[in-house]
C-alpha cells in the first residue's frame, strides 16, 4: 500500500429535487488498499459510486479516479476499472460466457484463461443463460466480469449479495490478491463483518454524509458487542454497571446481558473470583449500534 | 385482493387509454373541421359498394364522414391494440417479469388473479369506449355539426366488443403458454388479417360469405354507425369472449408457471443439438455479442421476422393476384370516385395496380410496419437497458454514451432495411405473379420513402427514450405523434385553405409525390433523412446530459 490516491471526491454533492442524497463528501482512497464503504440501506453508497462512475452527475463538487476527472475522462477511466453494480442485472437471454464475451469485446484485452480460472474458483456455470441462474450464480458472472481484465481499480456495490459463505470466502481471497498486486478495491457493504475481514480502512456514511474514516483495527476496538453471561448463582446489577464500556445492563437471575465496547479483559477480570462463569456468548453489534457509538463519541448529529 | 389487483392494473394502464382516447378525439374534431370546410356532396354519388366499404351512408353528411373514416377503423384498432397489450400482460406479462409468483404468494387462486385481470381489462376498455363515446358527441357539438341519424353509441359498443375480444384472445394465449410476446404477436396477426379479410372478401364474387369467418366482420360488417346495434353479431362476439375467458381459466390452472423466463428460441435449440452446436455457437455466441448493434438487433428477431413475413407475403405477394380477382369491381369505382375520397384512402387510383397497392399496402401498412420495428428498437434502445438495470454495466466499459446511441440507431436502421427488402420483394413478386407490370424502380422508391418515414418516427422514439429513460413515454409519445401527423397529412389537403399545412407532417414527404407512379422524389427523401438525422443527434445530446435512471 502506497500513499498514492486512487479515488478522490471533493465536496461531492448530489440532490434529487429536495432530497440530499449526498452532502459534501470528501474522500480519499489510496492505491493498493481495500476500502470498505459502509452504511445502512439508503445512506448514499450507491449514489456515491454512480457519481464516481459518471452514471449520474454531481450537483456540485467533483470526483476523480487515477487522477482523471470522473466526467471529462469517463471513457479513459473505464479502461482501468472493474465494476459490479448493486442489485446486479444482466441480459437474461445471454449465457454467462456470451455476457463475458460481450463485455470483453467492448473492453478489449481480456485473457480468457484468466476468465476460466476465475470461473473455476467461484464455481460459476458459464454455459447457462443468465436469466436461468439463481441470484448467487448470476452474481458470480458479475464478479468475473469485473475481475476479468485485471483492473487497476475495482468498484463493487454490495458484491457478495446472494453468495454462499464458501464462495464469499473465495471472493475475499480474490480481493486480497488484487490489492496485493497493487490494485485498489472499493467495496460498499452494509455488513460490518464482511468489511472487517478484508478491508484496510473503512468509510462510514449515513444520510449522505461521511461520518468517519477509520482503520479497521481501530474500528474493531470501538465496535460494541452484545455480551451474554451465565453464572452458577444469581448476579448483581451493580457489579457490571460501574465497568468501563458497559451499557444497558439487564440482570435476570443467573443471566446478565449488556452492550459492551471495551476490552474483553476488563469484563472477565471483574467477574472472575466473584462468580463462576458457566457460559459466555458475544454477538457483533449491528451497524446501527456502531453508528450510535460514533454519534456518541464524535458528537455527529443525525 | 381482487379489487387490489384491478386497481393496480387500472393505475398502471389508464394513461395509455387516456392518451389514445384524447388522440382519437382530436382526430375526430379535426376530421370534422376539415369536412365542414369542403363540399361533401361528391360523396353522395359514390357507388354503393364503395360507400359501405369506407362506412359512408347514402345521405352522407359531415358527421357520418368523420365517424366512418376515423372512428370506425382507427378507433377500433387503437382500442383493440390497448386491450391486446393488457391481455398479453395479464398473466404472461407478470410471469415474464417474475412477479406472478409473488402475486400468487397471497392466499388467492390462479382463477382469482385471472378474473381480476380480466375485469380490469374489461373496465379499462369500457373506459376507453366511454371516452370515445363522449368525444363522439362532444366534437360535433363544439363544431356545431349536425349528426342526426348516426348511431354513435352502437358503433362504440361494437368497438368495445371487438376490443375485449382481442384482449381476451391475447389473455387466453398468454394463460396457456405463459409467453407474452407470442400472445401479442398472434393476436395482432389475427387482428390485421381479419381487418383486411372482412373488408376485402365481400368484394370478391363467390367469396362474400368468407368474411364471416373473421372476427372483424362482427364488428364492422353490419355498419353499426349507420344501422345501429346488430345484436346477432354482438352475440357472436360475446360468446367468443366467454369461450376465450373459460379457456384462459383452464389454461392458467393446468400449467406449470414459468420461472422469470428466458425464452427458448430456434438458436437455443440448435445450440444444444450436437450436430449444429459448433456453427451456431459461433453465430449465437461470438457473433451476437461482438458489437452493441448486433446484440440489439438480435433481441427483436421475432418481431422482425413477423413483420417482414406479413409485409412480404400478405401485403406484398398475395395482393398481386388478388387485384386480378377484383379488378372489375375496382374499375367501376375508379370512374365514380372524386379526388377527395382518393386523398382519404391514400391517394391511389384503385383501378390501377399502383393505386391498389398504394391504398392497401403503402397507405397505412407500410408506415405501420416500419414503425413497428423502428419504434420497438428506438423506444427500448436506451430506456430499456436502464429499466432493466444493465445500462450501468454497459457504460462501465470504455465506450462513450454517444457510441451506444449510434450503435442502437444502426441496429434500428438494419431492421428498417430488412423490412424494406421484404416489402419491396413482396410487392415486386406480387406484381410479377399478377402480371401487373408495375415499375420496379417506383416500388423501390415508395418503399424507400416509407422506410425513411419509419426511421423518422424511430428516431423520435429514440430521442424520447434518450431524454426520459422511460420506454413507455417513448412508445406512447411516438404513437401519439404518428397518429396526429398521419391524420394531419390525410385531411389537411382536402381543404384548400389549410392544404399547405400538410407539409408540417413527415407523412407528406412519403406519398405526396406519388412515388409508385412517378418514381423517386429525392428532395422529399432528403427532408426525411435530415429529420431522422436531426432527431438522432438530439438523442445523443439528451442522453449525454442526463443522469442514468436507477430503477429497481
Amino acid at each position: 500500500m502506497t500513499d498514492k490516491i486512487t479515488i478522490r471526491t471533493e465536496g461531492l454533492t448530489k440532490h434529487y429535487g429536495d432530497v440530499e442524497a449526498l452532502v459534501d463528501l470528501d474522500l480519499d482512497v489510496l492505491s493498493g488498499e481495500i476500502f470498505g464503504f459502509l452504511g445502512p440501506n439508503g445512506a448514499g453508497k450507491t449514489t456515491t459510486i454512480r457519481t464516481i462512475l459518471d452514471e449520474i452527475r454531481p450537483t456540485s463538487g467533483s470526483a476523480s479516479i487515477l487522477g482523471m476527472d470522473s466526467h471529462r475522462d469517463a471513457v479513459e477511466i473505464r479502461r482501468h476499472i472493474g465494476y459490479v453494480p448493486g442489485d446486479l442485472a444482466m441480459y437474461p437471454n445471454l449465457t454467462g460466457r456470451d455476457t463475458l464475451t460481450y463485455f470483453a469485446n467492448l473492453r478489449g484485452g481480456v485473457d480468457w484463461s484468466h476468465v476460466d480460472q476465475l470461473a473455476e474458483r467461484l464455481g460459476a456455470d458459464l454455459t447457462k443463460k443468465v436469466g436461468d441462474l439463481s441470484s448467487g450464480n448470476r452474481q458470480k458472472v458479475g464478479l468475473i466480469q469485473a475481475f476479468m481484465n485485471r483492473p487497476e481499480v475495482l468498484i463493487m456495490d454490495e458484491p457478495s449479495s446472494g453468495l454462499d459463505p464458501l464462495v464469499q470466502r473465495e471472493f475475499q481471497t480474490m480481493m486480497r490478491e488484487t490489492a496485493a498486486a497493487g490494485s485498489t478495491v472499493f467495496l460498499s457493504s452494509h455488513t460490518l463483518s464482511e468489511v472487517q475481514r478484508v478491508a484496510n480502512r473503512v468509510g462510514i456514511i449515513r444520510h449522505g454524509k461521511l461520518i468517519a474514516v477509520e482503520a479497521v483495527s481501530s474500528l474493531r476496538s470501538k465496535a460494541i458487542r452484545k455480551v451474554d453471561l451465565y453464572f452458577d448463582v444469581p448476579a448483581e446489577q451493580g457489579v457490571f454497571e460501574s465497568l468501563n464500556g458497559v451499557r444497558d445492563v439487564v440482570v435476570e437471575n443467573h443471566h446478565v446481558s449488556m452492550s459492551f465496547d471495551g476490552h474483553m479483559e476488563t469484563l472477565l477480570n471483574a467477574v472472575s473470583g466473584r462468580y463462576t462463569l458457566v457460559d459466555i456468548t458475544t454477538q457483533e453489534a449491528d451497524l446501527e449500534e456502531i453508528f450510535l457509538a460514533y454519534y456518541r463519541d464524535e458528537g455527529v448529529t443525525a | 385482493m381482487l379489487a387490489t389487483v384491478v386497481t393496480k392494473t387500472v393505475r398502471d394502464r389508464w394513461k395509455g387509454i387516456a392518451i389514445a382516447g384524447f388522440s382519437l378525439a382530436i382526430m375526430l374534431l379535426f376530421g370534422m373541421a376539415v369536412y365542414r370546410d369542403i363540399d361533401i356532396s361528391v360523396y353522395t354519388d359514390l357507388p354503393e359498394a364503395f360507400r359501405s366499404l369506407i362506412n359512408i351512408p347514402k345521405n352522407a353528411d359531415v358527421g357520418s364522414l368523420a365517424y366512418g373514416a376515423i372512428y370506425s377503423t382507427y378507433g377500433a384498432l387503437t382500442l383493440a391494440s390497448l386491450a391486446l397489450s393488457m391481455g398479453s400482460a395479464s398473466i404472461a406479462g407478470e410471469e415474464r417479469n417474475g412477479t406472478l409468483g409473488l402475486l400468487l404468494g397471497n392466499p388467492k387462486s390462479r382463477t382469482h388473479i385471472l378474473v381480476s385481470k380480466a375485469s380490469s381489462l374489461v373496465a379499462l376498455t369500457a373506459l376507453g369506449a366511454l371516452l370515445l363515446w363522449g368525444a363522439g358527441y362532444l366534437a360535433p357539438a363544439v363544431l356545431n355539426v349536425e349528426v342526426g341519424g348516426m348511431h354513435i353509441g352502437a358503433l362504440v359498443f361494437h368497438m368495445f366488443a371487438i376490443a375485449v375480444f382481442h384482449g381476451f384472445l391475447a389473455m387466453a394465449i398468454g394463460a396457456w403458454t405463459g409467453k407474452a410476446g407470442l400472445a401479442s404477436g398472434i393476436t395482432a396477426g389475427v387482428m390485421i388479417i381479419s381487418l383486411f379479410a372482412a373488408g376485402l372478401l365481400p368484394l370478391v364474387e363467390g367469396w362474400e360469405s368468407g368474411a364471416k369467418a373473421f372476427p372483424w366482420y362482427y364488428y364492422e360488417g353490419s355498419s353499426p354507425v349507420l344501422n345501429g346495434m346488430n345484436w346477432g353479431h354482438l352475440a357472436v362476439l360475446f360468446v367468443a369472449i366467454a369461450v376465450l375467458g373459460a379457456l384462459a381459466v383452464v389454461g392458467v390452472n393446468r400449467r406449470d408457471l414459468r420461472d422469470k423466463a428466458t425464452g427458448v428460441n430456434l438458436i437455443d435449440r440448435l445450440r444444444t443439438n450436437p450436430m449444429t452446436k459448433k456453427i451456431v455457437d459461433r453465430l449465437a455466441g461470438s457473433m451476437r455479442v461482438s458489437r452493441i448493434w448486433i446484440k440489439t438487433a438480435s433481441e427483436h428477431q421475432g418481431l422482425l421476422i413477423g413483420t417482414a413475413y406479413v409485409m412480404f407475403l400478405v401485403m406484398g405477394v398475395m395482393l398481386g393476384p388478388f387485384f386480378n380477382l377484383i379488378e372489375d369491381t375496382l374499375a367501376t369505382f375508379t370512374d365514380a370516385l372524386p379526388e377527395a375520397v382518393m386523398a382519404l384512402v391514400g391517394n391511389g387510383d384503385m383501378g390501377t395496380p399502383e393505386g391498389w397497392y398504394q391504398v392497401e399496402t403503402f397507405g397505412m401498412m407500410v408506415p405501420i410496419a416500419f414503425m413497428l420495428v423502428t419504434v420497438a428498437i428506438g423506444a427500448r434502445a436506451l430506456a430499456g437497458e436502464e429499466e432493466r438495470r444493465t445500462m450501468g454495466l454497459l457504460l462501465a466499459n470504455p465506450i462513450k454514451r454517444s457510441r451506444v446511441v449510434l450503435e442502437k440507431t444502426f441496429a434500428m436502421t438494419v431492421y428498417a432495411v430488412a423490412v424494406a427488402v421484404a416489402t419491396f420483394s413482396g410487392v415486386a413478386l406480387g406484381s410479377v405473379i399478377g402480371r401487373l407490370g408495375m415499375s420496379m424502380g417506383n416500388i423501390a422508391a415508395a418503399t424507400l420513402l416509407g422506410m425513411l418515414v419509419g426511421l423518422v418516427f424511430g428516431a423520435l422514439s429514440l430521442a424520447l427514450s434518450a431524454g426520459t429513460g422511460r420506454s413507455r413515454v417513448a412508445i406512447y409519445g411516438t404513437i401519439g405523434a404518428a397518429l396526429t401527423f398521419y391524420i394531419l397529412n390525410a385531411f389537411l389537403p382536402l381543404s384548400d385553405s389549410v392544404a399547405g399545412l400538410a407539409r408540417w407532417s413527415p407523412f407528406y414527404y412519403y406519398l405526396s409525390s406519388d412515388p409508385l407512379n412517378t418514381g423517386m422524389h429525392w428532395g422529399h427523401a432528403a427532408v426525411l433523412l435530415a429529420l431522422a438525422g436531426g432527431l438522432v443527434a438530439l438523442s445523443v445530446v439528451l442522453f449525454q446530459r442526463r443522469d442514468l435512471r436507477q430503477t429497481g
